[in-house]
């Protein structure tokens, strides 16, 4: 469905990431951990088109309208309800307004907020305009979903609530899915393959492990799993593996 | 009557009032010079006797054509050359020095120009209210496209937005916030335009008449003729905000 070769971006000449190869299968849930700074949503923004690559080719069997993009915060147009903001993206496709706005309504009732539609941005809390983007998404039916930390600004409850709902998403949508994190916990939980970052500059793929838990998911039976704790292990020596070789070469 | 009182606006009034009868009474004491400082009773009546002999008719209907065709204009020019210059940047290196000069200076030194090109008539006065209220309006819909949430901008891309979605669902709302944000100035500014231009040569308007009032060392026509331009844009003000309530419903609400 993706395929990254030997990609590297950056801002400017320099290169953030080097040679980068990752591959997200048809319905398989993959995540990309690494530092902060080590160029993950630089990577999103590659297969996006936001951001040029410096070298290396994107592969994607799927038009660019079958990507759906969950970002890392969560601005939403503060001039535009949740309903005209879920709905614009409907709308940009060629929807009328008022189709546009009831697939709107529907998906904001499917998360939870449909009493909500008439509210502004300010008027909703941070876990309330998450499901906003969220709904925004997902009423574009994408067949890849890339998340870029999505959970990050989010309260440990409401985090693992609203997680746990979208692995339903992806369930029941049959997406694929590359998500970005820094939270290795919540790779291992929610992923089936893991593509570790080392640390930047010119930072690459260190390793790759798939977690052989089945699908579907729940949040926290994963974490009892017997080979939860050794992958948790083994990823964290990976990451900090390659924070020490960076350190040493710096 | 406390109750009364947490209010601001009635907290306003009475310490104006109080400042009027204060001032009342040190005129009938005679502790205020009536030549310099006449009792507010005096300009009350003065400003009375304007609107009585309908005098004044003519000259507000100069001065408010004037601020308000300034306005408009200005608006339109701003507005139009803003976005110009933010979207276009061949453009922008021919616009924008021109409008940081026209900044930099105190644009109504531009005043005696517009006579000599103009005339004495209105043209020049509204050319000089709209030369004062564009460059405001320029700055604010150039920087306010400039430092639109890039965030927001990547949103709508990735959603599929071209560049027309772009501007209308993401520049356009913000550039209209931030011109909400000057229109006050702007209608302050276009006044100014108007009233300086007729101080420097015109034959009707609010400008002329206080000219008028100052050579003739009229303090009472002086004091009640400002009196009277403060009403109107405490007037225009809350027009304004009424205005910006509903334009930026989503800041209010
Ligand atoms: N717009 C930008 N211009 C220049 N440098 C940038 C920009 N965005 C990110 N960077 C740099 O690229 C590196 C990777 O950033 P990013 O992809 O945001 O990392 P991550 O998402 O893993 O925290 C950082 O060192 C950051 O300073
Ligand atoms: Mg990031």
């Amino acid at each position: 469905m993706l395929r990254v070769r030997n990609l590297s971006v950056g801002y400017g000449a320099e290169p953030v990431l080097e040679g980068i190869d990752l591959e997200v299968k048809t319905g398989e849930f993959a995540s990309l951990i690494g530092p902060s700074g080590s160029g993950k949503t630089s990577v999103l923004r590659a297969v996006t088109r936001l951001l040029q690559p410096l070298a290396g080719s994107i592969e994607l069997d799927l038009e660019p309208n079958d990507i759906g993009f969950l970002f890392q915060d969560d601005a939403l147009l503060p001039w535009r309800t949740a309903r005209q903001n879920v709905a614009l993206g409907l709308r940009i496709r060629g929807n009328a307004v008022k189709e546009a706005e009831n697939v709107a309504d529907h998906w904001l009732g499917r998360l939870g907020l449909g009493v909500f539609g008439d509210r502004y941005p300010r008027q909703l809390s941070g876990g309330q305009r998450k499901r906003v983007a969220i709904a925004q998404v997902l009423a574009l039916r994408p067949k890849l979903l890339l998340m870029d930390e999505p959970f990050a600004s989010l309260d440990a409850i409401v985090r693992t609530r609203i997680t746990q709902e979208l692995l339903a998403w992806v369930e029941q949508e049959h997406m694929a899915v590359l998500l970005v994190t820094h939270d290795l916990e919540e790779a291992i939980s929610v992923s089936d393959v893991v593509y570790v970052l080392s640390q930047g500059p010119r930072a690459g793929i260190r390793a790759r492990h798939e977690i052989p838990i089945p699908r579907p998911r729940n949040l926290l039976e994963t974490r009892r799993d017997p080979c939860f704790a050794p992958l948790l292990t083994t990823l964290w020596d990976d990451l900090s593996a390659a924070s020490v070789t960076d350190d040493s070469t710096q | 009557m406390k109750r009364l009182l947490d209010h601001t606006t009635v907290r306003r009034v009475v310490a104006l009032l109080l400042l009027l009868a204060l001032w009342e009474t040190a005129s009938r004491l005679n502790w205020l010079d009536p030549f310099y400082a006449p009792a507010p009773s005096a300009i009350g009546k003065v400003l009375f006797s304007l609107f009585a002999e309908g005098q004044i008719w003519t000259h507000l209907e100069a001065t408010f054509s004037a601020a308000m065709l300034g306005l408009v204009a200005g608006l339109a020019l701003g507005i139009v050359l803003g976005f110009v210059a933010a979207l276009m940047p061949l453009l922008a290196q021919l616009i924008e020095p021109v409008m940081i000069l026209l900044n930099a200076i105190p644009r109504v030194i531009l005043a005696p120009l517009f006579v000599i090109w103009l005339g004495i008539e209105l043209a020049s006065k509204v050319a000089l209210a709209l030369i004062l209220v564009a460059v405001l309006i320029f700055f604010a819909v150039y920087s306010g496209i400039k430092e639109v949430d890039q965030r927001l901008v990547e949103r709508v891309r990735t959603l599929g937005g071209d560049r027309r979605v772009l501007i209308r669902e993401v520049y356009v709302p913000s550039v209209t916030a931030w011109i909400m944000g000057s229109l006050k100035v702007a209608v302050g500014f276009a006044f100014t335009g108007a009233i300086v231009g007729e101080f420097v040569a015109s034959s009707r308007g609010l400008g002329y008449l206080l000219q008028f009032a100052q050579s003739s060392y009229n303090a009472a026509l002086t004091i009640a003729l400002i009196t009277l331009i403060m009403a109107f844009v405490i007037v225009l003000f809350a027009i304004s905000e009424w205005l910006e309530r509903r334009l930026l419903r989503w800041r209010y609400v």
